[in-house]
């Protein structure tokens, strides 16, 4: 009875300890890269666990998209604290044209009503071959490719979408789960970049979305 | 006259079952192609008020109840009608309950009978009707409105459903059971019927609607914020490319940070032992001995996680430039058959001024001889020229060798 606690406890532990590492290597933890700590993390006693961990190191579980993305942030801010965020920021704001260019370009070529979120599956050959089937999003493919955040040289549509979907692999915010197979899952760390960009778009009063709305009346007449 | 209602039921009945497969072409399609089908059937199911033309030039159409009786037995999706007149109902069932306490009170116990029956009849198609609306809407939010393509199609759907159930819920108000009450006095039979029966009814449905309206509102919030992420990305692309000079705002340089932004820099970079550090060579011995290997499992040969390509071609042809010694001490050993004479191979060195060092040739004799194959080595004798080492014994050092036929 006795050894069976103790092993129950040992796998927590372990459990929360692999959890901590990937929170403090940076990674976002949502459902789609790695249920098993996200369920640990929504569930309080868990997160209480590894809060009380990480703010021995002045760190802490900090959440977003209505709490359905975990990453780790800082408890108390100093001025080394406060350059990391600031150039953290500078590169996510460079990396939100390519990224945003990349979403609408993932939702016209596949004719979906919604963007992409966390959960959803990208289906590479399909979404290449309609790629390459229209003009417009071959040239919209190659213009996003070059971006600095993706880098391609190629001009050929077939690298470039590799490429692209390479770096937005390692970037995090997709998952390849099976190296066989060409799906794709978004994870939760697009959902983080729609916060972002609403953020910005409600601080700095961009009303981006009624924009967007007279834009498409105005096609529609 | 019962009887004659019921052969002219059962004959309309058997109508739509043997035209079934035209009733159920139009009720797919919307409506008949009247060129594909026998002018005299089509003319019959029109007579039977089965078909109809809403206006002259127009194509024949289901009439609506046969597509109601259809839609409710198919349980169809696309159904969108939902009667929520209540008000009339409400009025028949108040009109009859008149009818059956008149007749009571002069003692027409038939007539009495009758009303009460048609009563009973519309309270409970009352009640299923309404039971029948809520089913439907159940059904449409169930499936998303997956009758519709896009999310702004969703998002009117899902307000046509709202103002359904708000109308519905308007019309349940207008039961006021304390008049209905009055109406039903002290008769049991109409207390049940139009009291107890309709007020279960009602607190059951008015219970689901606010249900179905929690859901509706929820699926809207879905379908906006869907929309609405949508527009941020078209908003946003558009912004940039009117002002290509853009740049957010430092959000960052306030006092206090956003929470979104507060993202701690990786603290754990991915670790591995440095194996050429020898100042660390002892502990990670040390480790290295303290690791045991348990293995609860039979191992498991290792799969290789993809086949290595395998290819299987001629191989090349290649060959080997012959060592010019190697020649001349073949040509030595076919100088030996010619002669058919015991020659030495130090003075067939001299006499053919051959360029090579005396021990190497005669190296190149022995393994010459050594390396012939056994049959071909028993035609030879070899016979080694030489004397013991003068100090350690059992070694013996050639000085020449002599070869000849066997």
């Amino acid at each position: 009875m006795s050894a069976l606690m103790d092993q129950s406890t040992q796998t927590v532990l372990v459990g929360t300890g692999a959890l901590i590492e990937l929170l403090l290597k940076g990674e976002f933890i949502c459902r789609t890269t790695n249920e098993e700590g996200w369920r640990a993390l929504k569930n309080n006693s868990t997160r209480e666990r590894v809060e009380a961990y990480l703010n021995q190191i002045n760190r802490t579980v900090a959440s977003a998209a209505e709490g359905d993305v975990f990453f780790c942030g800082y408890l108390q801010l100093g001025d080394s604290e406060r350059k990391v965020i600031s150039s953290q920021f500078k590169d996510i704001c460079q990396s939100l044209i390519p990224l945003v260019e990349w979403l609408v370009l993932v939702q016209e070529a596949s004719g979906q009503d919604a963007p992409l979120n966390e959960g959803a599956p990208v289906r590479l050959t399909e979404l290449q071959s309609r790629i390459e089937d229209t003009p417009a999003f071959r040239e919209q493919l190659a213009k996003l490719s070059q971006y600095r955040l993706f880098g391609s040289t190629s001009s050929n549509s077939d690298a470039q979408i590799k490429l692209v979907f390479k770096r937005l692999v390692e970037l995090g915010y997709l998952v390849r789960p099976n190296v066989e197979k060409q799906i794709y899952i978004a994870t939760g760390k697009l959902d983080y970049l729609y916060e972002v960009i609403r953020f910005i778009d409600e601080t700095e009063g961009l009303s981006l979305e009624a924009q967007a709305e007279t834009a498409t009346q105005r096609d529609l007449i | 006259m019962s009887s004659n209602l019921h052969q002219a039921g059962v004959k309309l009945l058997k109508q739509l079952g043997r035209h079934a497969d035209i009733i159920m072409d139009t009720y797919l399609a919307g409506s008949l192609n009247e060129d594909a089908h026998d002018p005299s059937v089509v003319e019959k199911l029109k007579q039977a008020g089965i078909l109809w033309r809403p206006e002259p030039d127009q194509e024949l159409r289901l009439k609506r109840s046969v597509r109601a009786l259809l839609e409710e037995g198919l349980s169809d999706e696309r159904n969108r009608q939902i009667d929520s007149n209540v008000g009339s109902a409400l009025a028949t069932i108040k009109t009859l309950a008149d009818h059956y306490k008149e007749a009571r009170h002069s003692s027409d116990y038939s007539a009495a009978e009758a009303y009460l029956s048609d009563l009973s009849e519309h309270v409970y198609s009352f009640a299923d009707s309404l039971r029948y609306s809520i089913r439907v809407l159940w059904g449409r939010i169930n499936n998303e409105f997956g009758y519709v393509g896009t999310i702004n199609a969703k998002i009117r759907e899902n307000e046509l459903a709202q103002s359904q159930v708000s109308e519905l819920l308007n019309g349940l108000e207008m039961f006021q059971f304390s008049e209905l009450g009055e109406i039903a006095g002290d008769i049991r039979e109409l207390r049940k019927l139009i009291v107890t029966t309709l007020q279960e009814t009602m607190s059951d449905c008015a219970q689901e609607l606010s249900v179905v309206q929690g859901r509706l509102l929820e699926l809207l919030g879905r379908f906006r914020q869907i929309r609405g992420r949508t527009r941020l990305l078209k908003g946003w692309l558009l912004y940039t490319d009117l002002h290509p000079d853009y740049r957010p705002a430092d959000h960052v340089s306030h006092k206090e940070i956003p929470s979104l932004f507060n993202r701690a820099e990786f603290l754990l970079a991915p670790a591995a032992v440095d194996v050429h550090n020898a100042s660390q060579e002892l502990e990670l011995m040390g480790i290295v001995a303290h690791i045991k290997a348990i293995s609860r499992h039979p191992v498991v040969a290792a799969v290789r996680e993809r086949d290595a390509p395998v290819s299987l071609t001629q191989s090349e042809d290649f060959d080997v430039p012959d060592n010019p010694l190697k020649q001349a001490v073949d040509e030595y050993f076919v100088d030996v058959i010619e002669s058919g004479l015991r020659q030495s191979a130090l003075e067939y060195l001299a006499d053919k001024a051959l360029p090579w060092n005396a021990e190497s040739w005669i190296y190149q004799v022995i393994g010459g001889y050594e390396g012939l194959p056994d049959e071909h080595k028993a035609y030879f004798e070899l016979e080694p020229l030489g004397e013991p080492h003068p100090i350690y014994s059992g070694n013996f050092i050639i000085r020449d060798v002599e070869l000849w036929l066997a």
